[in-house]
């Protein structure tokens, strides 16, 4: 990871809602699409990817999360560095798919609480009916107008993933948002 | 606004998407063969009819993937969506 400056967002409690940043966290992009791309990416992360769309899979501290039929967020906190590497020769350098550190460039806010839905509707045109109800979800769509990654791993826990030139007109907007529930 | 099933994500609402305008138009194999004329028909002409039409979408706030649509104009509705490279289906 660079040594660039992260927001400081402090921990916000709302009715059913807790808002907290989970900074640092580390954020790998994993793009490619052949037989042998899957089998390094599942062997190295000791975790299939997801080829179920919107869905994510989770081992330990690594989160996988499906963005597009050849494309996926892998996360966490404290994962072991030498994972990036590892990717990186037996992936990268041998041209089976792209690896991308992608930490500095998303900022992860955590959700939790019975009313998370309550304030992502209020800016979002996702429908969270059924999304809701579903653990190890994820959907890539807007809120208030700027995009986001949001990924339901456990009921009511949620993970929401914003571009860091975003993150704090965002956080601002949630927080308002979230004083009127 | 209207609702378009991505070929990869499912039904989205249209604001997470953008047009890529008129499907299916060929780029010219020979471009230095052709006239002034006929390189801007290539460019810039399309046939922006009232009725149904095949476009290329963009699932630009969601996957990032591009797809085919045909849609009405005359009241955004949507008659099939189909991956690129594939072949129309019959409207
Ligand atoms: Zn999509």
């Amino acid at each position: 990871m660079l040594d660039i400056k992260l927001p400081e967002f402090e921990k916000k409690v709302y009715p059913e809602l807790e808002l907290s940043l989970l900074e640092p966290s580390y954020k790998i992009n994993l793009r490619g699409k052949n037989r042998d791309f899957f089998t390094k990416a599942g062997k190295l992360l000791s975790i299939m990817l997801p080829i179920e769309s919107n869905t994510s899979a989770n081992i330990k501290n690594i989160n996988a999360l499906w963005l597009s039929p050849d494309e996926w967020l892998i996360y966490g906190k404290d994962i072991d560095k030498n994972l990036e590497i590892n990717l990186n020769n037996e992936i990268s350098k041998l041209k089976y798919g792209s690896v991308t550190n992608v930490s500095d460039q998303w900022v992860i806010i955590n959700f939790k609480g019975k009313n998370i839905f309550e304030v992502l509707s209020k800016g979002s045109p996702f429908n969270f009916n059924d999304f809701k109800g579903k653990k190890n979800v994820v959907v890539q769509t807007l809120l208030n107008n700027v995009d986001v990654i949001l990924h339901h791993q456990e009921i009511n826990d949620l993970n929401l993933f914003v571009r860091k030139s975003f993150s704090e007109h965002l956080w601002l907007w949630i927080n308002d948002s979230s004083r009127f529930i | 606004m209207f609702l378009i099933n991505c070929p990869y994500c499912g039904e989205r609402d249209q604001s997470e998407f953008s047009s890529g305008g008129e499907a299916h138009i060929e780029r010219p194999k020979q471009p230095t063969e052709l006239s002034d004329d006929e390189w801007a028909d290539f460019l810039f002409m399309r046939k922006n009819i009232k009725g149904i039409q095949f476009e290329r979408w963009n699932h630009s706030h969601g996957c990032r993937k591009w797809f085919n649509l045909i849609r009405d104009t005359s009241n955004d509705k949507i008659h099939g969506i189909y991956k690129m490279g594939e072949k129309p289906p019959k409207v």
